[in-house]
């Protein structure tokens, strides 16, 4: 039984059901029947006796056994299946995770009533960019804007909950009355503000958010009505959100106060603009009609205050764009490169599907000959596809469902309605069964036209001499996945390249061993300048008592900290009529020891003293070099004097220029800034940073210093310790997530390249085993058969990367908006990504073109 | 009412007796019958009585000439025998006073 079995008996072994299969053999071979008789019995006892049941269940139960056949075919195939079910996987996964993340982000309406209607209002600047807008700005805009249905002033708070003995920082904000009524929401829980409510000396009265109710209340609906200790002024409470409420205009807040403010009020003036505005538009109004209606009304606001007003002009902005207005580029360049990644895994789907139907002619021809129909063969490919795209759905919802809350911890904390997202089983649906319904469209396209014409061929695959029909279309698709796989890696290659040259960026200081903390001194212990600034004192002493400290500071705010604090700078000697043409600089309010502490510079002139930090008649200031140019460009600022917050403040003298820190972010280009020793400030802040140099590490003393602080006053929260090495960091978390998607699709894409390449020459050496055989045989050297090989994938490769690099310029100008100090146009990144895939594309030629040097000659003359 | 193949082959599988399988019910109507039929076919017929219940099978034993393969052996059930009666006595009612060749023996 060395020799196989006849042709014949393997056919009805493989086509009758097996009981039946043994017995028509047995019979036949009882007979020994050759020849045409044998084929003719044969042929006969399939067409009778294949698997056949009654017509009402034919259909379904053919289906059945499609689908048993496939699976069997499938198990019998685990390389294909896997690099199969992988591909459709990691796209259909990567792509749910991604519009999972985007659709409620920057898709979905907001989940408020009518949410299309409500409307972020700016004041614009000269050039273009957004400004907070002061309270009787924004009150003469609501007064003669009839476009406005509603609107309403907020402002940023983070109150300190003092109740029980855990004071906690929350996120809140300031309304005005109408707030909740503008976004369309409203308390599930008592009641909403009142307008008699909304003037300066009423009661200060909060509404809580749910969460809030929840963790510390316990959810005790007796909480309205009843007050709560905020810095220790107690506030009633007097309505509660409802669950899942989320205020996109400050995330994560849980806490809302009236504002409280009248037009008298010196912090409402026009020009103290640190509030926002929001307006929801009357029924009917378009977002232009409102925007042509506002600009009317600012003009003619700034030509009633012209020495207030710098800004030509209002923005009227939907509120879903512009909350989600900084992360606009990056989800969006995401949402190119999983497209990119989608058509890639298309791609490579039809090539595995093209080089399996190569090795599947024989199969199909025989099935062709034995009455098979083209219909029947088309459902049972169907069927394998359906399997395989379910497998597919199922890896894909495998690779979202572990993406998914990974993507959410890299997401930056301040992005709105991060709450509201979850893997999105509608989209898993939709986009499985369009990138399966795409592979199979896609697959079997170049099947057609081919199907029964030429059994006699596909009888004969096994031996051809050339290439087949599809090798061209393979070739097509592969060139395409490098393509692709190059616009990636160089995306990721940019991104790369722009976060290590911020990263690499002067700050301006050392921010290694810098141990940073909020700290706060509210409550009525609190309540008079002095005793806020005795309490930093004392922090500050008793930190720097611990061992392991080298120094300590106290600041208002952290560069890079996400804080914007700025202030208009006037020089004496340059009065400046047009308030727009103030410079501003960032405000830092600091103890004798914070530039020593952070290092940062004194490049001319000196540091404050510790006798001028107690000093209140003497007002010194210093100031960056950035400042120092803009306004006494080419001479020096020491002893110029410069006044900050208004004509009622003091002039300061200049002792000493530092250099610039970066503050907005290591990208800033705004580095304009000045220091003034604390005392000597109008005012003392609610909520201060302090940073310690440290001999160590400065993790390891975060302990100890919270301790050290507490023990002063353990009413006191403190939050937000951290290293200042994690501060930076944090700082580049938009990019380092751009930048850690965009490396995971490239490496993908790069993998699905390679597979491809290989896919494709594997193929093309197996089907011309015969063409090289011969080749050696008539004496072609290892070198002619290895350039035969790697020549064609080089061909390959170079079309390919030719091809993606004007797909490049197109992706990368997307992606502008992430880079930093490097053009979209790199050459030494587009250099390295196109010899990465080089690379690859020739490691990949390697496999197939060994196996074509063993090629043995004699293979070429043996038949079957 | 039986088909005139149902009826040849439940002829043959009776003829046959004991151990009717495939090759010795094929002989049968061969040299009978006077038919080329397929062995395929003579299967596919007796499945069909199968399925109305007018023949059963079993397996056979295997044997060295069949490649160790079993036969599968058919016998007509009583369902089957009661079924051909009544086919064979229509055709015989039916064909009373004709001169076709099926007269009462």
């Amino acid at each position: 039984m060395s020799r196989p079995a006849p042709l014949p008996f393997r056919l009805l072994e493989r086509f009758l059901p097996s009981s039946t299969a043994d017995a028509v053999v047995g019979d036949l071979m009882e007979r020994q029947l050759t020849g045409v008789r044998l084929w003719r019995e044969t042929l006969v006892a399939i067409w009778h006796l294949r698997d056949r049941v009654p017509k009402e269940v034919e259909l379904m139960s053919s289906f059945l056994s499609d689908l048993r056949l496939a699976a069997r075919l499938l198990a019998r195939a685990p390389t294909f299946t896997a690099a199969a079910v992988l591909t459709l996987g990691i796209a259909i996964g990567a792509t749910v995770a991604i519009f999972s993340v985007a659709n409620p982000v920057l898709i979905r309406p907001l989940p408020y009533r009518n949410a299309d209607r409500v409307m972020v209002v700016w004041e614009r600047d000269r050039d273009g960019s957004r400004s907070t807008v002061g309270f009787t700005t924004i009150r003469d805009y609501a007064d003669r804007a009839t476009t406005f249905e509603r609107s309403a002033a907020l402002g940023d708070w983070q109150p300190t909950l003092s109740e029980g003995n855990e004071p906690e920082r929350l996120q809140g904000l300031r309304v005005s009355s109408t707030y909740f009524r503008t976004l369309g929401v409203q308390p599930a829980l008592g009641r909403d503000f009142r307008a008699d409510e909304d003037v300066p000396g009423a009661q200060r009265v909060v509404i809580i958010g749910y969460a809030l109710w929840q963790r510390r209340f316990g959810g005790d609906p007796s909480i309205i009505g009843k007050p709560i200790s905020i810095g220790g002024t107690p506030m009633p409470v007097v309505g509660v959100m409802p669950k899942g409420f989320d205020d996109v205009t400050a995330p994560g807040a849980q806490i809302w106060r009236i504002l409280g403010y009248a037009v008298t009020d010196p912090y409402a003036c026009r020009t103290c603009r640190h509030l926002r505005m929001i307006a929801r538009l009357a029924p009917g109004v378009t977002v232009e009609r409102a925007q042509t209606e506002l600009t009317k009304i600012h003009k003619a606001i700034a030509a009633e205050h012209p020495e207030d007003y710098g800004s030509p002009d209002a923005l009227v902005a939907p509120l879903q764009r512009e909350v989600t207005l900084q992360y606009r580029p990056a989800l969006l360049a995401l949402g190119a490169a999983v497209a990119l990644m989608l058509i890639i895994a298309i791609a490579n789907m039809t090539n595995l599907q093209l080089a399996r139907l190569v090795r599947r002619q024989e199969e199909f021809a025989i099935r062709t000959a034995l009455g098979a129909s083209a219909p029947r063969l088309a459902r049972q490919l169907l069927t394998e596809a359906l399997l395989i795209g379910v497998l597919g759905g199922l890896a894909g919802l495998a690779v979202a469902w572990a993406v998914i809350p990974a993507l959410v911890r890299q997401l930056p904390p301040q992005l709105p309605r991060l709450g509201a997202i979850h893997l999105d089983l509608a989209a898993l649906g939709v986009i499985g069964a369009i990138v399966v319904v795409l592979t199979v469209v896609v697959g079997l396209a170049p099947r057609r036209g081919r199907r029964v014409s030429n059994i006699a061929d596909g009888l004969r695959a096994g031996r051809r001499l050339t290439g087949t029909p599809h090798s061209a279309v393979r070739a097509g698709l592969v060139v395409a996945e490098l393509a692709f796989a190059l616009m990636l890696l160089v995306g990721a290659g940019l991104l790369a390249r722009s976060v290590i040259r911020l990263l690499d960026v002067d700050k301006g200081f050392d921010a290694s061993n810098l141990l940073t903390l909020e700290f706060n001194a509210v409550g009525p212990r609190y309540d008079t300048n002095e005793a806020v600034f005795a309490y930093h004192d004392k922090v500050r002493d008793a930190v720097r008592a611990l061992p392991g400290v080298l120094s300590v500071g106290v600041v208002n705010q952290l560069p890079l900290g996400g804080n914007i604090d700025m202030y208009g700078v006037e020089a004496q000697d340059k009065p400046e009529s047009d308030p727009a043409k103030v410079p501003s600089g960032d405000r830092y309010v600091v103890s004798v020891d914070y530039l020593n502490t952070m290092r940062i510079r004194v490049v001319e002139g000196r540091a404050f003293t510790p006798a001028e930090e107690r000093d209140t008649v003497n007002h010194v200031a210093l100031v960056s070099q950035a400042l120092a140019t803009r306004l006494w460009p080419g001479e020096s600022a020491i002893g110029k004097r410069i006044r900050m917050g208004g004509p009622e403040r003091p002039f300061r003298t200049i002792i000493g220029v530092t250099g610039n820190v970066h503050h907005a972010g290591l990208d800033a280009t705004q580095l304009k800034q000045f220091y003034v020793p604390e005392r000597q400030w109008f005012g003392s802040d609610d909520q201060e940073m302090l940073v310690v140099r440290t001999q160590g590490s400065p993790t390891a003393l975060a302990g100890a210093v919270r301790r050290a602080i507490q023990q002063i006053d353990p009413a006191q929260p403190i939050v937000k310790i951290a290293a200042m090495e994690d501060v930076v960091a944090a700082s580049t978390a938009q990019r380092r997530l751009a930048l850690t998607l965009f490396t995971c699709f490239a490496l993908a894409a790069l993998l699905l390249a390679v597979a491809g390449i290989y896919g494709v020459l594997a193929g093309n050496v197996a089907e011309r085993t015969r063409e090289i055989g011969l080749r050696a045989a008539l004496g072609a050297t290892p070198g002619n058969i290895l350039q035969l090989v790697v020549g064609q994938g080089v061909r390959l490769a170079v079309i390919g990367l030719a091809v993606g690099l004007f797909g490049a310029f197109a992706l990368t100008r997307s992606l502008r908006a992430l880079l930093f100090g490097v053009g979209p146009n790199d050459p030494a990144t587009i250099a390295l990504a196109t010899g990465v895939l080089l690379a690859a594309a020739l490691a990949a030629c390697l496999v197939p073109a060994l196996r074509a040097l063993r090629v043995d000659p004699s293979q070429a003359f043996r038949s079957d | 009412m039986l088909g005139e193949l149902e009826q040849i082959v439940l002829l043959a599988v009776l003829r046959v007796g004991d151990a009717a399988y495939g090759v010795p019910v094929h002989d049968e109507i061969v040299r009978l019958a006077r038919r080329d039929l397929a062995l395929g076919t003579v299967y596919k017929t007796l499945s069909r009585l199968e399925e109305k219940g007018f023949v059963r099978s079993f397996e056979g034993d295997p044997t060295p000439q069949r490649g160790g393969r079993r036969t599968r052996c058919f016998a007509v059930t009583t369902a089957g025998r009661r079924s051909l009666e009544s086919s064979l006595a229509t055709l015989r009612r039916m064909a009373v006073g004709l001169d076709v060749g099926l007269e009462p023996t």
